[in-house]
């Protein structure tokens, strides 16, 4: 049980009368991947959201690391241990690459308005210990080339690893991923699974909403699939590769009873 | 001394020399006043340069907190006489809580409300301070201020002062640009939701920005009742914010010494028009409030990111093409070779 890290127990989120999400459960252990698929629209999405105290549940309980997260306030996560990545990318444009990972370090650091502005040793040893470790996880994701371009500048693949970096690098204990491989060409994406497994072999768990299969089926060590907001299946990528029910969600019924007939006959 | 330099920065110390050279530059009475003019409002629109460039949050009610801090020492100072030192320090602390006040009330506001928000908190206050008779003497305002003498009472220790002052801040806000709470400020200004999930408090951050920005503007207000020597409300109003303003965006919204720039641009501008006015009848009157409107017109439609980042922009991209030929000159020289 202490090996669970985030618990998500039939969780439901209502917008405005529409059910986007309901009754979901199940849950993240250390140092595992886990992906949430489902077809467009099936409330992949929203449960990140919650997860991330982006938007709070309607009904239901998260908890993290057996800690109830309903009353958390969302700039606190990262304090805790969780942080993210957006689909549609949220960088900031106008700092440089190196900036923007060290934004990162926020929640490691403590200095406030008055050691920052008069350069007290706090900070000035908080800032150097910064740079060191947003250098450190540049390095990591292979952008240290680029650490002083503004990250306006840069195109979009490296953006998303950018963003990776910036999540890394106050060393969450959970990562979570809004679809990390959208955009990017074969080689990127295949470099970013590399990438997932190096953060899963650091000790960060990692929960993974992603369209990408071959990064699923490669990197994830078991699979949660949503349809209309509902969880329909759960289990490792071959089980689910398997399952009537998940094929049926993805291609639609009657398609399955045909592939069903021509694999019988 | 090269270390020194280095340090420092070679911008830097091009300030302080000409901030130390120039009463011996232009020295005149009449120059030396419009120095510390200059000064005075620099410190404010650093300040707003923090809330609004870095933040971005816009103030359409710095001039409130500046009033403030001007009434405060000169009441402080003239009716309990108390020192002006203690005004000058309650300057700093009293718009600071207003501004912590008005933030807090504010905070949820955004764009369009948050500029309405503060515009309507500039004329409560301007009403405020000619309503409030028994204290601030309304419309009559206040006289007899005492001077700062801590230099002697020349013109030129007022000078030194005020931009020793103002150099202290433009040290502070540069450190603040390139630490952790800069960075968290101008987080806020581009995604929210981002800063949020690194751990910044985005309330907190506001906060923070309005704080700074009020007291800047406080410690202005209160030199700036001193130096003056007598205060009426007018000066506190909506034409000296949307003035303030103007010098921020000029100069660059995202850069500090932008709005060094635009303050120095913005006020010789202003003090030319009024030269101009005793040779050019028409020019009298509210010309000086036409002419800013076209400068920010004209700022925003072609230059939008002000003038000190494209003039950085400009001197990057030149030194690039020079890089650029100096190397292919030695690619060729080699292949020559």
């Amino acid at each position: 049980m202490t090996n669970v890290l985030l618990d998500v127990k039939a969780i439901s989120k209502n917008f405005g009368g529409v059910q986007a999400v309901s009754l979901v459960d199940f849950d993240v252990r250390k140092g595992e991947i886990v992906a949430l698929i489902g077809p467009n629209g099936a409330g992949k999405s929203t449960v990140l959201n919650m997860i991330s105290g982006v938007v709070p549940p309607t009904q239901g309980e998260i908890y993290f690391e057996e800690r109830l997260m309903a009353n958390v306030p969302g700039s606190q996560y990262a304090g805790l241990g969780i942080t993210r990545t957006f689909q549609n990318l949220q960088t900031f444009d106008d700092m440089t690459v190196l900036e923007n990972v060290m934004v990162g370090c926020h929640s490691r650091t403590q200095s406030g308005l008055l050691a920052c502005g008069l350069k007290l040793g706090q900070a000035r040893r908080e800032e150097v210990d910064m740079h060191h470790r947003a250098l450190q996880w540049l390095e990591i994701v292979g952008l240290s080339s680029v650490a002083n371009t503004l990250a306006g500048n840069l195109p979009y693949g490296m953006l998303r690893l950018m963003e990776i970096a910036r999540a890394m690098v106050s060393e969450p204990k959970l990562l979570l991923l809004d679809e990390p491989a959208a955009g990017l060409n074969h080689t990127e994406t295949a470099d970013m699974t590399n990438m997932l497994k190096r953060i899963r072999a650091n000790g960060t768990a990692i929960l993974l909403v992603e369209h990408d299969m071959d990064m699923v089926m490669n990197a994830a060590d078991r699979i949660v699939v949503l349809d209309q907001g509902e969880k329909i299946a759960e289990g490792t990528p071959a089980q689910i590769q398997e399952s009537p029910e998940v094929i049926a969600a993805y291609l639609g019924t009657e398609e399955v009873m045909q592939t069903r007939g021509e694999s019988v006959g | 001394m090269r270390s020194i330099v280095k340090k420092l920065g070679i911008g830097f110390i091009f300030y302080l020399l000409l901030v130390i050279i120039f009463p011996f530059l232009l020295s005149n009475e009449y120059y030396l006043s419009v120095g510390i003019v200059i000064g005075l409002h620099a410190i404010v629109t650093v300040g707003l340069c923090l809330l609004m460039g870095l933040a971005g949050q816009i103030s359409i009610g710095q001039a409130a907190f500046w009033g403030i801090g001007a009434y405060t020492s000169a009441v402080l100072s003239t009716k309990y006489g108390l020192p002006p030192a203690i005004g000058l320090l309650a300057s700093a602390i009293i718009p600071g809580i207003f501004a912590f006040l008005l933030a807090r009330a504010i905070a949820g506001l955004q764009g369009y409300y948050l500029a309405m928000a503060t515009l309507a908190f500039g004329y409560i206050v301007q009403i405020g301070l000619t309503e409030w008779e028994s204290v601030t003497g309304g419309a009559n305002g206040m006289i007899s201020i005492p001077k700062l003498q801590y230099f002697g009472d020349s013109e030129l220790s007022m000078y030194y002062l005020i931009w020793a002052v103002v150099t202290c801040v433009l040290i502070f806000s540069l450190n603040i640009l390139k630490s952790r709470v800069g960075r968290a400020f101008r987080a806020i200004h581009k995604s929210e939701i981002a800063a949020t999930t690194m751990g910044i408090d985005v309330r907190q951050a506001k906060l923070g920005a309005f704080v700074l920005s009020g007291m800047f503007a406080g410690i202005s207000g209160g030199l700036y009742a001193h130096y003056m020597g007598i205060l009426d409300p007018q000066p506190f109003g909506l034409h000296e914010s949307i003035k303030f303003i103007t010098m921020v965006v000029v100069g660059g919204m995202t850069s500090i010494w932008g709005a060094l720039v635009g303050t120095v641009l913005i006020d010789s501008i202003n003090e030319m028009l009024i030269l101009l006015s005793e040779y050019i009848p028409g020019l009298q009157g509210d010309v000086d409030t036409i002419v800013f409107g076209a400068i920010l017109v004209f700022i925003i439609m072609f230059m939008p990111e002000g003038l000190v980042p494209r003039c950085r922009a400009f001197y990057e991209k030149v030194k690039a093409k020079k890089r650029k030929a100096a190397g292919s000159q030695q690619a060729e020289r080699k292949t020559v070779a």
